[in-house]
């Protein structure tokens, strides 16, 4: 059974088709690369994984390990193991970074039956996680994402990710504002994260992410659907003769 | 001759100016109290009295053996209180070496009422109601180049049902002086009018935070006039979550230069409670800065009003007045109004302002749903976010606590409420 299985997804933004039959298999212990031109629907697809709202499917079905998401909200899809790490990830003035993570990471452990961590266990948990990707204690004081640089900003999404442990990890555009040395950075935390019971579906533009998070799978995303599917040699395809030949050739 | 129940206020204030001498400052005032402001009055048209104008209500006459027991802990080391709207001795801390505290005679509250009446506060009703009716006027000075190190709590309560109270206070620190001053309101009284006067000499520093949560059929329209002399400071935040209608009017004169005013609140109202914070900073001379932020949480069927005027008078250059008010609505049957208001006579300013009303940001809400955070506790997060922030921007780091948990008891009612 696929950990992460969309069957022919449809979706309409403001009465204009988006996505138009996207199907994908993700197995456990698999990296995915979604590619594709700006408005191919990249982030329309992340967007309804996670279930915001009016991001609602028309038609098809996403399974989380065997469970429809579909009548599920995002909190309920979050607490499943579905993690959404953003393209832009939002400010939140006035919450504090430790205590959005501890709340997070509650959440998840309170679903999974686990007990929830006490304010000492947790804090020491979060400063270890911290450290491996370079978020220093005084960035956990400040309030979530306010202030940070691009850097900081997606790096505080991956140790939110390596905190939470989810099944399944949606990274959109993660590379988006990067410098090289963050760049870097970032993908050693998702690589790191890497195992054999879950899996990651990397969104981008470009291939530059997939040299340091090397994907199993590399599917072009054009038109709101999956045109060709490959192993990373289609990234070096991209880049070398851009996303128009292949959308020609499908 | 039929009286309109709307003269019968005033003409019980007349009535109990009646025992006092006729060139009292209590006839004076009382004078100028003819009716209530009515919806016509442009400062009154948002935050209108009708229901108020027809109650029965009296002046009360202290009672000056009554004890209330308060709930809340002080949290101040020197309490100041009044009960009935009268100064309460035998229930207040001593005042330390440099303090003073005492009642004006009548010459010096005929003062007192002089300097109002040359403010903008001229017509409002609780100044010369207040002045009519108040057992008398408390001065609270601090003396020249003293550092108050005490935080200073007053706690205005007692009233009775049909009644109004009326605490008059006057604040003076002195030259290179400064305070920290708490003010807690706590009224039973249908109806409460403090009024205060604070005058801030040369140098002088001012830290205020003030309480409203007066009882919830309470009306309470306080009023206040600041004057703030050279490199003087107020740092002022008001809290206001009590009473069925609270109306925290402060009119603050920059005229010594380079004083600094910052004067921001917070209203958090629920049911059908009515709370207004109307303000007015004029800047009368050159180099001064004033710094406004205005938070609002409404649920129930409340309204939540911000008046905020600004005026920058001709002299006035290198004013720097900034403005931000910004009302979250919980509830669709709740209103929020803000009426910010500029006057700029000076050609060499940086004044900003801005007024939001709205709901919660739906990017913020779905950005802590992502991380499995149920839609009910990231909208308490976030609502909790927004006063905490401006909470830690406004007040002392010391009293952040006390003044978070007084926002989270009324925030808990309300929000409960809502997700009910």
């Amino acid at each position: 059974m696929s950990l992460l299985e969309i069957k022919n997804a449809h979706l309409k933004l403001d009465n204009k088709n988006i996505l138009n039959g996207v199907s994908l298999s993700v197995n456990k212990g698999e990296v995915h690369a979604i590619m594709g031109p700006n408005g191919s629907g990249k982030s329309t697809l992340s967007y309804m994984l996670a279930g915001r709202d009016g991001y609602e499917l028309e038609d098809g079905e996403i399974l989380l390990d065997g469970k429809s998401l579909s009548e599920m909200e995002a909190d309920e899809r979050a607490r499943s193991g579905l993690f959404l790490a953003f393209q832009y990830p939002v400010e939140l003035p006035g919450v504090g970074g430790m205590s959005f993570l501890r709340e997070a990471v509650n959440s998840r452990r309170k679903f999974l039956g686990e007990k929830e961590l006490d304010h000492l266990a947790f804090v020491k948990e979060a400063r270890k996680e911290a450290s491996k990707m370079f978020v220093k204690d005084e960035m956990l004081k400040r309030a979530v994402n306010v202030g940070f640089s691009g850097g900081e900003k997606k790096r505080f999404e991956i140790l939110q990710m390596s905190m939470l442990k989810p099944k399944v990890s949606i990274l959109d555009e993660t590379d988006s504002g990067l410098d090289v040395d963050a760049l870097k950075i970032v993908s050693d935390g998702v690589n790191s994260q890497r195992n054999k019971e879950n899996a990651i579906v990397v969104i981008t533009h470009y291939q530059r992410l997939l040299d340091y998070i090397v994907p199993d799978f590399v599917h072009i995303l054009s038109d709101g659907v999956i045109i060709k599917s490959g192993g990373p040699e289609l990234a070096l395809e991209v880049e070398k003769n851009g996303y128009s030949g292949l959308i020609n050739a499908a | 001759m039929q009286h309109s129940l709307k003269d019968d206020y005033a003409n019980c204030v007349k009535n109990y100016t009646n025992q006092f001498k006729e060139n009292s400052f209590r006839k004076i005032a009382c004078n100028d109290f003819k009716s209530w402001p009515g919806p016509r009055e442009e400062t009154w048209r948002l935050s209108r009295l009708g229901t108020l104008s027809r109650k029965k209500i009296k002046p009360i006459t202290p009672n000056l053996q009554k004890k209330i027991n308060g709930k809340s802990k002080h949290i101040g080391s020197k309490i100041i209180k009044f009960v009935d709207g009268a100064y309460r001795g035998d229930l207040s801390s001593e005042m330390p070496l440099g303090v003073n505290l005492s009642s004006l005679n009548d010459s010096e509250s005929l003062e007192y009422l002089q300097k109002l009446k040359k403010s903008n506060l001229n017509h409002h009703p609780s100044t010369n109601v207040s002045l009519s009716c108040t057992p008398s006027i408390m001065k609270l000075t601090v003396k020249k180049n003293v550092k108050v190190k005490d935080f200073f709590e007053i706690i205005y309560e007692g009233g009775e049902e049909s009644q109004s109270v009326h605490p008059v206070l006057y604040v003076e620190l002195e030259e290179n002086s400064s305070l920290y001053l708490i003010e807690r309101f706590n009224h039973f009284s249908t109806l409460a009018m403090p009024l205060q006067l604070t005058e801030i000499r040369n140098k002088a520093s001012l830290n205020s935070i003030k309480i409203f949560n007066d009882n919830k059929e309470t009306y309470n329209l306080s009023a206040h006039c600041v004057h703030l002399s050279e490199e003087s400071n107020l740092n002022s935040f008001s809290l206001i979550k009590g009473g069925m209608f609270t109306r925290s009017e402060t009119h603050a004169y920059l005229n010594g230069c380079g004083s600094k005013l910052s004067l921001n609140g917070i209203y958090i109202s629920g049911n059908n409670q009515h709370h207004d914070l109307t303000t007015a900073i004029y800047h009368d001379v050159p180099d001064c800065t004033s710094k406004q932020i205005v938070r609002g949480v409404l649920g129930g069927k409340s309204t939540g009003v911000f008046q905020g005027k600004v005026r920058v008078a001709q002299d006035a250059q290198r004013t720097d007045g900034q403005q931000m008010s910004r009302a979250i609505l919980i509830s669709e049957n709740a209103n929020a109004n803000a009426k910010p208001e500029l006057e700029i006579y000076a050609d060499d300013v940086i004044c900003a302002h801005g007024a939001t009303v709205g709901e919660l940001d739906d990017d913020q809400l779905f950005y802590l749903n992502s991380r499995g955070v149920p839609m009910d506790k990231a909208r308490e997060i976030l609502i909790k976010a927004f006063l905490e922030d401006m909470i830690n921007q406004s007040v002392d780091n010391s009293l952040h606590d006390f003044v978070f948990k007084e926002a989270e008891l009324a925030l808990s009612s309300i929000i409960i409420k809502e997700t009910l």
